[in-house]
């Protein structure tokens, strides 16, 4: 489902700098699996997310995702990918403050010029799914953490995609709601999503839905 | 076919607007003046420009002057009898007129003389003469004013006559016997009108001499034929034909706003500026939701669209404003200050209501010169913005 | 020199497509030289960001120069009155040497645009991008032309002279006078018509067979016989004047600005067709361009057949 191939990712500081986050790594994830990436912060982990989400492209190797060359997309067709195949979740939920729950979740459709019927029944969908229809006009600044997280979680369905990617997913989050997420992360192994998550918690180490745990360091897989 | 608005698109992009809104809000305001200023001058010479043309219809069709010397010389009356046997001519009227400058308002008054028993080469006159007798008034030694002489007149303590200084230094005293309104007021307003002989006197002139002649031709097709005869009989004349002033008033008011519009050129080169280096300011809130609205699927053309839809709804708003702001300026307010700028002449010129005279071409002409400009100051920052290393902002 | 507002305008948009073309022609030779769709390196991905800008400003260029071609006729038209002996945009033109060659060029600017904007719309909706590398080389060439328009346009309205009487239309598109249109009325009435109706109907068998290439030539050879017809015959009918074969005259109220509308009419209905036989299409848009084609052109064919008709029918004889 997603390989790495022999990757290497370094990026330019300056003409004369630069900074290897990935060394020539090489990673297998079948479909269905839960893969947990563990290491500190700057380790590369995060580096390998947006690898997968074709967000950034590999200076030296390759990333196939469902067979498709996802490292040599072009930019708009690397951001088709992700919105149909690809659903983020990320540390700071990266939430519009300035928007309203629904039309902090509709934003992954709003380019597509969606039918209305069909976005709201996609809306009622995940709000459902994710129980927070309830504060579906209240603006996203006003909501908890464990509110704003569900809302991401919610947007980053809205188009029911293949693969999960969450970073740091529990950073802000205390345990209970911690535990929550990872109830929630069980049903959606459930429903055969493949699911990536890049974190340090100790929380996830030990979990039974996780099939492997891949630890990285400076770079490399150890 | 599918409905190629997007209207959540744009929803968006108004709300986008809605949130960073006192630097919109700035920006409106500015290019709302600028639209504005702009309209209102196109409004004001266009008005101007119509004002003057009904004055050039009420005219003769040519008007013949004598040349000495390069400079404009009083002609003989004889000429006027001699131009009437041309086919074609049905009137030549020797004019006696002149500007006389009244030094203590530091005004020009255009003193015209009029015969009772002659063809009058104006209607407003024609109308005169059957109010007043000139005649009469000649052997009073009096004159009918324009309204806005009188006003000049009564301020400087001239209520019942005016003392005229000849050009020998010796005064001459006439009284006002009326007020008058003419067809159009930027032409009454300065206007004195009496006797020829009272205005020669006034002026100098010799008896059989006048100013210049008016020539009638009631076949239009016909002016320039006669013109070239009239210039063949007497080449020390200059003939000029009303449909000459057209053009050269159409060109001096063309220039007028041709001039203001390249100064107008700096205005918009620094609002170009301003625009490029607001839209290059990105906070790092709105990088954030850049990278946030990429990473969650949107395209480099969609944030490009996106950025579109705003620059195109403030610019357009503000086009929209500004063209209603000059409006309500030029023809609610009569264009204070600004429209001296395009009058010019005296003081006493400028009283005059601008007529209300709307042409769609300037509202093309001013969508030109904004919305376009705005949208090309927002290119560069907006492809800056739409592919910012998305990695890179949000973490 | 002209200062008149709106020629002002003209050349201050001009300067700006300068600028900003510049920019883009930059760019393009840039892309044109070092495009390299495996490459992995930094310089490749920088190249694939630019392109976005490069097409940004094109389209921009074009957006505004389909408007501002209206509006360039129009002030062809306005200034007119300033010229003794013009009536109407024919007169300007006239003016100077240059008026014919800049209305021409505008006009072939305009294909291009349009057909670059094509090759750009198939060029994205592939992964491989496969005309990246054509398109930029296209536009280095829509460039130069862009800038001889931009440098031609200023001389035309530098060199107008307010004083010089120039020729009226009824002059210069008469049948006695010895310019270059004058030519075009050596050709009898019937045999233009017989090959514009002729034209027309080839371009409907093309359409319905398909044949791309067909319909495109059809289409090129469209746009000159139309105009010759239109000068030398449906004109006259607008005009409901047989010596009057100005093609400009109508672009002012006095004819309801119907110009506007039957040169919009071919100059769609010919680059939709064009457009069809100049790149490898989907079949769904290469359906849509026969399709946009035929009805444009249609419709231009039905206005203009209109005037002679209605005016037989008013009148009961022909011009």
């Amino acid at each position: 489902m997603i390989t790495l191939k022999n990757t290497t990712k370094t990026y330019e500081i300056n003409k004369n700098n630069s900074v290897t986050a990935l060394d020539n790594i090489t990673i297998n994830i079948k479909e269905g699996e839960l893969v947990v990436l563990k290491g500190v912060s700057g380790s590369g982990k995060s580096t390998i997310l947006s690898l997968i989400a074709a967000l950034t492209k590999p200076t030296i190797g390759e990333v196939i995702v469902n067979e498709k060359r996802v490292s040599k997309l072009p930019d708009n067709f690397a951001s088709d990918y992700r919105q149909q195949d690809i659903g983020f979740i990320f540390q700071k939920y990266n939430l519009i403050p300035t928007l309203s729950v629904q039309d902090n979740i509709l934003l992954p459709l709003v380019p597509t010029n969606p039918d209305e019927v069909e976005a709201k029944a996609k809306l009622d969908r995940v709000m459902e799914q994710f129980n927070i229809a309830h504060k579906k006009d209240t603006m996203v600044r006003s909501l908890s953490g464990g509110e704003q997280q569900r809302v991401a979680i919610a947007r980053a369905h809205i188009n029911d995609p293949k693969i999960i990617i969450a970073d740091e997913p529990t950073a802000n989050l205390d345990e209970k709601l911690s535990l929550d997420f990872i109830e929630i992360l069980r049903g959606l192994k459930d429903s055969g999503k493949t699911i990536v998550v890049a974190t340090h918690d100790p929380l996830f180490f030990n979990l039974d839905i996780v099939d492997r745990v891949i630890e990285v360091q400076g770079g490399k897989i150890l | 076919m599918k409905n190629n608005l997007n209207l959540y698109l744009i929803e968006f992009a108004i709300n986008a607007l809605l949130r960073a809104k006192s630097k919109n809000i700035f920006i409106l305001v500015v290019f709302t003046l600028l639209t504005a200023l702009l309209t209102a001058v196109f409004l004001i010479t266009g008005s101007i420009k119509h004002e003057l043309q009904s004055t050039v219809d009420a005219l003769p069709q040519i008007t013949v002057q004598k040349i000495k010397a390069g400079r404009h010389y009083d002609i003989d009356t004889s000429v006027a009898d001699e131009i009437l046997t041309i086919a074609g001519v049905s009137e030549a009227v020797p004019r006696v007129w002149g500007y006389y400058y009244f030094e203590n308002a530091g005004v020009n008054f255009s003193v015209v003389g009029i015969e009772q028993y002659e063809a009058q080469y104006k209607d407003s006159f024609a109308k005169l003469v059957e109010k007043f007798d000139f005649e009469e008034l000649s052997s009073q030694s009096s004159m009918v004013v324009g309204r806005g002489v009188k006003e000049v007149m009564s301020s400087s303590y001239y209520k019942e006559y005016f003392n005229f200084i000849k050009p020998d230094g010796s005064l001459k005293k006439v009284t006002v016997a009326g007020v008058f309104d003419g067809d159009t007021e930027l032409e009454s307003n300065d206007m004195i009108l009496m006797s020829k002989e009272d205005v020669r006197e006034i002026f100098d002139m010799q008896e059989g001499k006048a100013t210049d002649i008016v020539v009638k031709v009631p076949n239009p097709e016909e002016v320039t034929t006669v013109a070239s005869k009239i210039k063949l009989m007497y080449p020390d004349t200059r003939v000029i034909s009303s449909t000459d002033l057209k053009i050269s008033y159409q060109n001096i008011f063309d220039y007028k706003s041709g001039v203001f519009l390249a100064l107008f050129v700096v205005a918009l080169f620094t609002f170009f500026m301003i625009i490029y280096d607001k839209a290059s300011g990105l906070s790092s809130e709105e990088k954030r939701e850049i990278g946030i609205l990429k990473a969650i699927g949107w395209r480099v053309d969609d944030i490009l669209k996106e950025k579109f839809y705003e620059s195109f709804i403030l610019s357009f708003l503000a086009y929209l404003f500004g063209i209603l702001s000059a409006f309500g300026f030029v023809y609610l307010l009569q264009a204070p200050l600004l429209r001296e700028i395009f009058v010019g002449y005296s003081q006493l010129k400028t009283s005059f209501e601008l007529p209300f005279v709307f042409e769609i071409q300037t509202l093309f002409l001013v969508f030109f010169l904004s919305v376009p400009i705005y949208i090309a100051a927002t290119i560069i920052p907006s492809w800056r913005a739409a592919t910012l290393e998305v990695d890179e902002v949000i973490r | 020199m002209i200062l008149a507002p709106e020629v002002l305008a003209i050349l201050i948009l001009n300067s700006i497509f300068l600028l900003f073309s510049l920019v883009a022609f930059v760019l393009s030779v840039r892309i044109f030289i070092k495009w390299d769709m495996s490459a992995t390196t930094q310089e490749q991905y920088g190249l694939e960001k630019q392109s976005f800008l490069a097409a940004t400003i094109i389209k921009y260029i074009f957006a505004i120069k389909l408007p501002l071609f209206l509006f360039f006729v129009f002030t062809l038209d306005k200034i007119s009155t300033l010229l003794t002996g013009a009536m109407c945009g024919a007169g300007v033109v006239d003016a100077t040497d240059y008026g014919s060659y800049l209305l021409i060029l505008k006009l072939m600017n305009l294909y291009l645009f349009g057909f670059w904007l094509t090759l750009h719309y198939l060029d994205i909706k592939s992964p491989n991008l496969p005309y990246t590398r054509l398109k930029f080389e296209f536009f280095i060439v829509a460039f130069l032309f862009l800038l001889v328009e931009i440098v031609l346009e200023g001389v035309m309205f530098g060199s107008i002279d307010i004083d010089k009487m120039v020729s009226c239309c009824g002059t210069l598109y008469s049948s006695s006078s010895t310019s270059a249109i004058s030519g075009i009325f050596s050709i009898d009435t019937t045999v233009m018509l017989t090959l514009f109706y002729g034209n027309f109907l080839f371009m409907v068998i093309f359409y319905m067979m398909r044949y791309q290439y067909l319909f495109a030539i059809s289409n090129l050879a469209f746009i000159v016989v139309a105009l010759i017809s239109l000068i030398q015959f449906f004109g006259t009918y607008i005009y409901e004047l047989p010596t009057h074969h100005c093609p400009f005259c109508f672009l002012q109220s006095d004819y309801y600005f119907v110009g506007y509308l039957i040169y919009s009419l071919l100059f769609l209905g010919t680059f939709y067709g064009m457009r069809v036989g100049v790149v490898k299409m989907l079949d769904e848009d290469r359906g849509k361009g026969f399709k946009l084609s035929m009805i444009f052109n249609g419709v231009y064919v039905v206005l203009v057949t209109a005037y002679p008709i209605f005016y037989f029918i008013r009148n009961g004889v022909w011009l």
